[in-house]
């Protein structure tokens, strides 16, 4: 956690080298509503893997899959080549996939550090006496979300009165402090303004450098594209399509996302408003 | 406006350190009040000076002992509850459960045939009774976790369950609903000197009791004053040994004063004494302040602006005539001091008072009148139905003290506001206010026949007096800390939790031990149960359990937010369930409590009781949603009910109206909590 870039010597990410974390063909169903049908991707590391899609596509299910809190209901998930099945986020989280929530997944009425080390409280003393070693508990939160950029005033402040962006710093920092091989980002930028979102960014870029497979699901392919490595664009539960980043341009990626025949029919109509509008100006 | 500076900072001081803009200082009082325990802690304060106040005994330790007893099993259920209620979830078999085991150990160790008892040693029974709170306590946590159900549904099937069974077992085996006995099973001796031993206070002579309290009172009243004094005064860069040589000065002064008092007759020699101590106090605070801390820059002039003049004389008027009708009311008339005119319009009024309130609820409920207007008939209601109630004697005291309490209450808050913008104004408000305490000192004195006021209440008033000069005059000579600094919150706060300790080990000693005096006016035994042992050991342990262990911060998190916290890897339902074996396991360690005191057990014990305990914890700052509290605000919480209960026999009054000062104690309590928690969580 400590190594920083230039004292280690980084890999270049080749697609031959075996992936970290793959998954072929996976389906979910609920009942009869098919949320996940026939994906297949592969997350490497060191590379980001970008999950896009518009809303309802299916990306929540995706990777709440890897997260150990939905099972699949087909198809395979790999990591390191061997077949895997999680049944709690307790064992994806010790297999070293870490996953940031939408929701965020902090508790807003506990403490900043509290939040930080939920789960995996560091603990001292012996037998019955084992108890939170406070201290180091917040110095290690300090100073973890200080790397990211985030100066918390007090560690001991509810989570709730919190900003987004730095709530949503308090749940990456904790991420990737727990030593994790995977670290999966769902929609870390929406609800951001333009300056934050930046720096979560470039958070990214930063745990793929630090060797992490990091996978990086969003609806906006303009947060997309620049740290992607590999995108995935599902839209509806299908899949539409897996790509290396030199098999794909930002804007075809924007058309693949909305459906391309969608978007063009939504450019014709808009056009023809907007001619409307001028005729009746010119009038 | 001029203002007069005085630099009196010396050029070499240290520049001064980066503070985070964003980080505003919090003094001692403000630090306080984010915690969740304290509404029920300044609660438990104003309700133990309330019947402190009204009845003779209650402020003793046969009263003590009293309250403290029904607290200890209220107390150990709330702690539990509490830490329950913090997980999210309720437990309405948790009354219940008391009485459940508490019959099961006696119908254990009854003899075999008789009643069809199972003839165990109590060396089986009472550990074969916890494991049966242990399997009750699982089935709820399971139950809840697997079905999803709200607990309020499955541990109130749990609660009928538990009745049911208890009633049916006890009428099938002894044929009546109560089982008795316990004193003849096998291992009685054993097991009743860890559940029902009692510390009997006549038996426990202590001749130097009074010694011992003195000297640990005054050690931590200095260790609660250093204490505050550290957090609430800047540090100078360099110390001043001749502050501490005055310091050393005034406290030979002052005891010189207090062994004066001490020994001294006639009531001049008394106030002579009483003064140099005073002053001998006050040459040793500020002596130490001056070694300590850096002294303020600018004063600034006596002005201020028209809000604090004007609450500044709004609170001496409300003083002074609270005086005023201390005077004219008469203090020894016992009757009605409400029927003003005639008994017939008194009833008349009250009647359509009620009426009108009605009446007009109806309409704002249907949006024709503002909210407030019922108001008007319930004032219109009140006046002739307090009236009647109220004897002169007892409006007396109402309007004296609330006029009183309100004027200071004014007094202070001007105070803080002069001094927050000119140190000069603040030490002439907030001397006048110790000026204007010393005064309803002497008044309360000169009025009161009851040795209890003219004695005790006396001396406190005098010394927070004296303690209000103190603090006038160290913010007009000390910076006042308006930023971070580690080192002095740690010090400050050690400093006050040994003052704090040491006076509660003073407090304890007085109650605990008795001399050879007060053993021949005393009018009966004083008994203090091993339950109130068991309360303090089980509220520690829940406090310990929560702030400080991992558990702890798995019950903040399934409380606060289940599905966050299974994401990060906390197993949600094992903590749950965990949760309820703790209630369970209380509920044994009260049902034990309760068996072994009474050796038979009646059907009904601990039904309905749960709601106490819910109470209790509610009082004590619990949110009933989870996810924040205390378990020692459970503990708190029990102490303001333990207290209002027994007090109110204490106090002369029918003991029927218990429930209606319950209800507005627990309304009062949430009120006050919501409000705290609001200023907290604002506070960033």
């Amino acid at each position: 956690m400590t190594e920083t870039v230039t004292s280690t010597p980084v890999p270049a990410p080749s697609d031959d080298a075996q992936p970290l974390l793959e998954v072929r063909n996976l389906c979910k169903y609920y009942g009869n509503v098919i949320a996940l049908n026939g994906i297949t991707t592969t997350v490497r590391a060191g590379q980001v893997t970008c999950v896009l899609g518009d809303n309802g596509a299916g990306k929540s299910t995706f990777i709440k899959i890897f997260a150990g809190v939905h099972q699949p209901s087909d198809g395979d998930v790999l990591l390191d080549g061997q077949l895997v099945k999680f049944s709690s986020p307790r064992e994806a989280l010790d297999q070293g996939i870490a996953t940031v929530y939408q929701d965020l997944a902090v508790v807003p009425l506990m403490s900043v550090w509290r939040n930080f080390w939920l789960g995996d409280e560091p603990r001292k003393g012996f037998g019955p006496f084992r108890r939170i070693d406070i201290a180091k508990a917040k110095r290690v939160a300090k100073e973890e979300l200080g790397k990211l950029g985030i100066d918390i005033r007090d560690t001991e402040q509810p989570v709730g009165t919190l900003s987004g962006g730095e709530r949503q710093s308090v749940a990456i920092a904790r991420a990737s402090y727990r030593g994790a091989r995977v670290l999966i980002l769902d929609e870390p930028t929406s609800a951001l303004g333009v300056k934050q979102s930046g720096v979560v960014l470039k958070y990214v870029v930063e745990a793929a450098r630090r060797n992490l497979g990091v996978i990086f699901i969003t609806h906006n392919p303009h947060h997309a594209y620049p740290v992607g490595d590999r995108f995935l664009i599902l839209n509806r539960g299908q899949s539409m399509g897996n790509f290396a980043k030199e098999e794909i341009t930002q804007d075809e990626l924007t058309a693949l996302m909305a459906g391309g025949a969608e978007l063009r029919a939504l450019q014709n109509e808009l056009q023809a408003q907007l001619r409307d509008r001028s005729i009746r100006l010119d009038v | 406006m001029t203002v007069i500076t005085r630099e009196t900072r010396t050029p070499a001081e240290e520049p001064p350190v980066p503070i985070d803009e964003r980080v505003s200082f919090r003094g001692p009082i403000q630090r306080l009040l984010v915690r969740p325990e304290i509404g029920a802690l300044i609660g438990t304060t104003a309700v133990w000076i309330f019947f402190w106040a009204l009845s003779d005994v209650f402020g003793t330790a046969a009263g003590t002992a009293n309250y403290l007893d029904v607290a200890a099993i209220l107390g150990i259920m709330a702690v539990a509850v509490s830490l329950l209620m913090i997980g999210g979830e309720f437990d309405l078999s948790s009354g219940s459960m008391t009485g459940a085991t508490a019959m099961l150990v006696i119908l254990l160790s009854k003899d075999v045939g008789e009643f069809g008892g199972a003839g165990l040693s109590l060396f089986i029974a009472v550990p074969l009774s916890f494991a049966f709170a242990m399997m009750i306590g699982w089935f709820n946590g399971t139950l809840v976790d697997k079905t999803r159900l709200p607990s309020f549904i499955v541990t109130l099937g749990t609660f009928f369950i538990l009745i049911g069974a208890k009633l049916s077992f006890s009428k099938l085996f002894s044929g009546q609903v109560v089982v008795e006995g316990l004193n003849e099973a096998d291992g009685y001796e054993f097991w009743s000197r860890i559940f029902a031993a009692a510390w009997v206070r006549n038996d426990h002579l202590w001749e130097d009791r009074d010694v011992a309290w003195t000297i640990l009172l005054i050690a931590g009243a200095a260790c609660v004053v250093i204490g505050v004094l550290e957090l609430s005064y800047r540090r100078a860069t360099q110390r001043n040994a001749k502050g501490l040589i005055g310091a050393a000065i005034g406290a030979v002064v002052a005891g010189a004063g207090f062994y004066g008092l001490l020994n001294g007759e006639g009531v001049g020699r008394n106030v002579v004494n009483a003064l140099i101590l005073g002053v001998g106090v006050l040459v040793a605070v500020l002596g130490w302040a001056m070694w300590r801390f850096a002294p303020l820059g600018r004063r600034g002039a006596v002005t201020f602006d028209n809000g604090t003049g004007l609450l500044t004389l709004l609170g001496l008027v409300a003083g002074a005539v609270g005086v005023i009708v201390a005077i004219v009311l008469n203090p020894d008339s016992e009757s009605p001091v409400g029927l003003l005119v005639s008994d017939s319009f008194s009833r008349a009024l009250f009647a359509a008072g009620l009426g009108i309130a009605g009446l007009v609820a109806i309409l704002v409920a249907a949006g024709k009148l503002p909210i407030w207007t019922p108001l008007v008939g319930i004032a219109v209601s009140a006046i002739p139905a307090v009236g009647y109630l109220m004897t002169q004697q007892g409006a007396r005291a109402i309007i004296f003290v609330g006029l009183a309490l309100a004027g200071l209450i004014a007094l202070l808050v001007a105070g803080r506001r002069a001094a927050a913008t000119s140190a000069s104004a603040g030490l002439v408000i907030e001397l006048l206010t110790a000026i204007v305490v010393a005064g309803l000192a002497f008044f309360i004195r000169s009025e009161s026949t009851s040795a209890k006021f003219r004695a005790e209440l006396f001396t406190v008033m005098l010394l927070i007096a004296l303690a209000l000069a103190c603090s006038a005059l160290l913010g007009y000579l000390f910076d006042t800390r308006t930023g971070p600094d580690a080192t002095a919150d740690a010090r400050g706060q050690r400093a006050a939790v040994v003052g704090i300790v040491l006076l509660v080990v003073a407090t304890a000693l007085q109650m605990l031990y008795t001399t050879a005096a007060e053993n021949e006016t005393a009018s009966g035994v004083i008994r203090y149960r091993i339950s109130i042992l068991w309360f303090i050991l089980f509220a520690a342990f829940g406090t310990w359990l929560l702030l400080r262990t991992q558990f702890g911060n798995w019950i903040f998190a399934v409380g606060g937010n289940k599905e966050a916290a299974r994401a990060e890897g906390v197993p949600a339902s094992r903590t749950k369930t965990t949760l309820f074996m703790i209630v369970s396991g209380a509920g044994w360690l009260a049902g034990m409590l309760i068996a072994f005191r009474l050796n038979s057990v009646q059907a009904n014990v601990g039904d309905g009781e749960e709601f106490e305990y819910i109470i209790a914890a509610v009082v004590g700052g619990n949110l009933l949603t989870g996810g924040y509290g205390s378990a020692a605000g459970g503990a708190i919480g029990s102490l303001i009910m333990s207290m209002s209960t027994q007090g109110i026999p204490f106090a002369g009054w029918n003991t029927n109206w218990r429930f209606l000062f319950l209800g507005v104690i627990l309304l009062l309590a949430v009120i006050a909590n919501n409000y705290v928690r609001n200023k907290a969580a604002q506070s960033k």
